[in-house]
């Protein structure tokens, strides 16, 4: 079993940049075969973590997307109706009868990602996103699963995981998760990354945009995510953003704000942000400057008192 | 200095590295971690498991350990530090007298693993290690001391902070904010909705998802589809008056208009002598709230106009979703340019609508106005709010 050095090296080689923390975290989540749970801003790379970690591991990537409403037939299993209905009707035409106990069998049981997961032949990831927007119910069966490492199929049996697998959630703090679950699991809190880390990550996913560019434009969404914005860009919109200016022929980051405006549509996905964010304001972004006597409100603010 | 601490390592029995781990464990549950003894015995494990040269990355391992949200996550570097690295922080105000002198994360967890290859165990004599961390006396009582969290801060130093006028706030004044909002949130009465009042028990059948459910059973409905009784929590909607007259209180109010709607999604609305609607503003921790409510109240005139404000709020804003459960919490000292019956006939309009009015007023008498006392038999409560310590006594009224 490798460590975490030789973790992050291969999460590098899979096109993910992480730091040492995180490939300690992650090391030690599968050395204590404990699930982990990644929360963090939308857009840090909480998602595109676990797909590097499999392609890292070499493992087949199982994923559970959770949404309101979620429950066991579409996470863990569900029974085939069609086809046990088809066998009934095909056991009326012969003579010999079916008996209930084939007719619940595994033949007619769907694998849904979490039975997927723990009944897999091979080692696998699997991956929770957004376990936060799944109800509670959901969140209570899930704490058997990752116990346990078990389904329990009341027509089958208890199904035993094979492997135990590296197991991901992730969350956005759309709600507030059970202590329970969150005592399961080991923690990790994603930020933002820095600017020599996401220098990093642009340069490795677009090798062949211009090293002037990147580093600007870099510059210019971290000065950015210190606005006050409804929605802070995250590294996703970092890579459309510079992708976009590197189709456009940008050598290095263009010192008219105007010439900006269109391509910040990868960047500002709210209108209110677009509003803030004018060009005047961009100029001084682009200039490095900060956030002072920017607009008419900090006027105002000072005069009543 | 390192040499004195490198000394006072030197006499380390084996036994130790595990009372400086229950140590810490203790530390960080005084600060309100919730680390038991599973968690201690995964600190173990984790530096148990790191090779020794990258056994720097221990606090990282540890820190996936030992914190369960955000909050907790924050908190960690300073703890760590302070617990083991107490020369770096020594500058700091140390207020817990845990801190001892002499500790060395490396030099622990190669204690670790020297005791451990020293007693012969070979790696399944965990089990061995388990149990001596449990016979540790810190770790004794941490499964009591997880089921009851101890108390934070005395309570006399919150106790003089409850009064305290907004321009002092401290950031603990807000946490007991937030507290408090969530306090009264779950004290809203939850109603069953409207048409569960005649047989409020059971399920009924779901007819349109059963029919929906039995399509992939080739029509024959095998599992049906249940409906059952709704329950919900009145929709809170908090009007702030931000005339002149209020300039001192506004802040307060809208401070706690924030920490509302966090708490149960509560509709935000500023009125002087127009009204408008500023929950999105409020729903970001920004610093700067105050100078976008500024913005978007600019251009109002001087004056207040409660019941145009109110004749505004029913009739345009909150048309659809003022109903039987509604509750509209008015945030005014009562001065209203308009003419004094208008206020009574809005709030009736609004009441009409089955919603609830509570008045929160700044002074320490219900606001004596023409106009409010016209429309008093429509408000069904007036509530004082003029600190923190009024609404923690208005908590138990609202419901």
């Amino acid at each position: 079993m490798s460590d975490g050095a030789g973790l992050r090296e291969r999460l590098h080689r899979a096109g993910y940049i992480a730091d040492e923390a995180l490939a300690t975290t992650l090391w030690l989540a599968d050395e204590l075969q404990r699930p982990l749970l990644i929360e963090g801003d939308a857009g840090v790379g909480k998602t595109a973590l676990a797909i590097a970690h499999a392609s890292a591991l070499g493992r087949r990537l199982v994923r559970l997307q959770c949404h309101e409403g979620l429950d066991l037939a579409q996470a863990a299993y569900e029974w085939n109706y069609g086809r046990q209905l088809l066998a009934i009707r095909l056991h009326e035409t012969s003579t010999e009868r079916v008996a209930e106990a084939d007719l619940f069998a595994r033949d007619y049981l769907l694998e849904r990602p979490l039975l997927t997961a723990l009944s897999s032949e091979q080692p696998c990831v699997l991956l929770i996103d957004e376990v936060d927007r799944a109800d509670e119910a959901f969140e209570a069966f899930l704490l058997e699963v990752l116990a346990d490492w078990q389904i329990t199929v009341p027509e089958l049996g208890t199904i035993q995981a094979r492997h135990v697998p590296a197991v991901l959630l992730t969350s956005n703090g759309t709600r507030e998760l059970s202590d329970a679950l969150r005592r399961r699991c080991l923690y990790h809190w994603l930020d933002y990354p820095t600017l020599a880390r996401e220098i990093a990550i642009v340069r490795a996913t677009l090798p062949h945009a211009e090293n002037a560019l990147v580093e600007q434009a870099v510059a210019f969404v971290q000065r950015l995510r210190q606005e006050d914005l409804g929605k802070t860009p995250g590294v996703a919109e970092t890579l459309d953003w510079v992708r976009a200016l590197h189709r456009l022929g940008h050598a290095a980051l263009p010192d008219d704000p105007h010439a900006l405006t269109h391509t910040l549509a990868c960047l500002l996905k709210t209108r209110e942000d677009r509003f803030q964010l004018g060009p005047d304001r961009v100029r001084q972004l682009l200039e490095g400057r900060n956030r002072q006597a920017s607009a008419g409100v900090a006027v105002k603010a000072a005069s009543p008192a | 200095m390192p040499d004195a601490m490198s000394d006072a390592l030197a006499p380390l029995r084996p036994a130790e590295p595990l009372q400086a781990i229950a140590g810490f464990a203790a530390l960080l549950r005084e600060h309100g971690l919730k680390v038991g003894v599973a968690e201690q015995q995964a600190f173990v494990r984790a530096a148990l498991a790191l090779p020794v040269q990258r056994c720097a990355q221990v606090g990282a391992a540890w820190r996936a350990i030992a914190c369960h949200d955000a909050r907790s996550w924050r908190q960690w570097p300073e703890l760590f530090d302070r617990y083991w690295m107490p020369h770096r922080s020594s500058g700091r105000v140390r207020v817990s007298g845990q801190t001892r002198p002499a500790r060395d994360i490396r030099q622990m967890v190669q204690e670790l693993q020297q005791s451990l290859a020293d007693s012969g165990a070979s790696p399944p004599g965990r089990q061995a290690l388990d149990t001596a961390l449990q016979s540790a006396p810190e770790a004794e009582g941490a499964a009591e001391s997880d089921a009851a969290p101890r108390a934070q801060g005395g309570a006399s130093r919150t106790e003089a902070l409850h009064d305290r006028s907004l321009s002092q706030w401290l950031p603990q004044d807000l946490r007991l904010l937030d507290q408090l909002a969530e306090r009264i949130a779950r004290r809203l009465r939850v109603r069953l909705t409207r048409r569960w009042h005649d047989h409020p028990r059971g399920a009924r059948l779901d007819v349109r998802r059963t029919l929906r459910a039995s399509l992939k059973t080739g029509g024959i409905p095998i599992t049906p589809a249940w409906r059952r009784p709704r329950r919900e929590r009145p929709q809170v909607f908090i009007l702030v008056d931000v005339s002149r007259s209020m300039e001192t209180h506004a802040q307060l109010f809208l401070r706690i208009a924030r920490a509302f709607v966090q708490a149960v999604d509560a509709r935000v609305f500023v009125f002087h002598t127009r009204l408008a609607e500023v929950t999105p503003l409020l729903q970001r921790d920004s610093a700067n709230v105050q100078e976008k409510i500024n913005a978007v109240t600019a251009g109002f005139g001087g004056g207040t106009r409660i019941a145009t404000s109110l004749a505004d709020f029913h009739g345009v804003h909150a048309r659809a979703q003022l109903k039987r459960s509604a509750q509209v919490w008015l945030l005014s000292d009562g001065f209203d340019a308009d003419e004094p019956q208008r206020l009574a006939e809005e709030l009736g309009a609004v009441r009409r609508r089955g919603a609830r009015i509570i008045w929160f007023h700044p002074a320490d008498q219900r606001p004596a106005s023409q106009a409010v006392q016209a429309a008093l038999p429509l408000v069904q409560r007036f509530v004082r709010l003029n600190s923190l310590r009024d609404l923690a006594q208005a908590a138990d009224h609202l419901q």
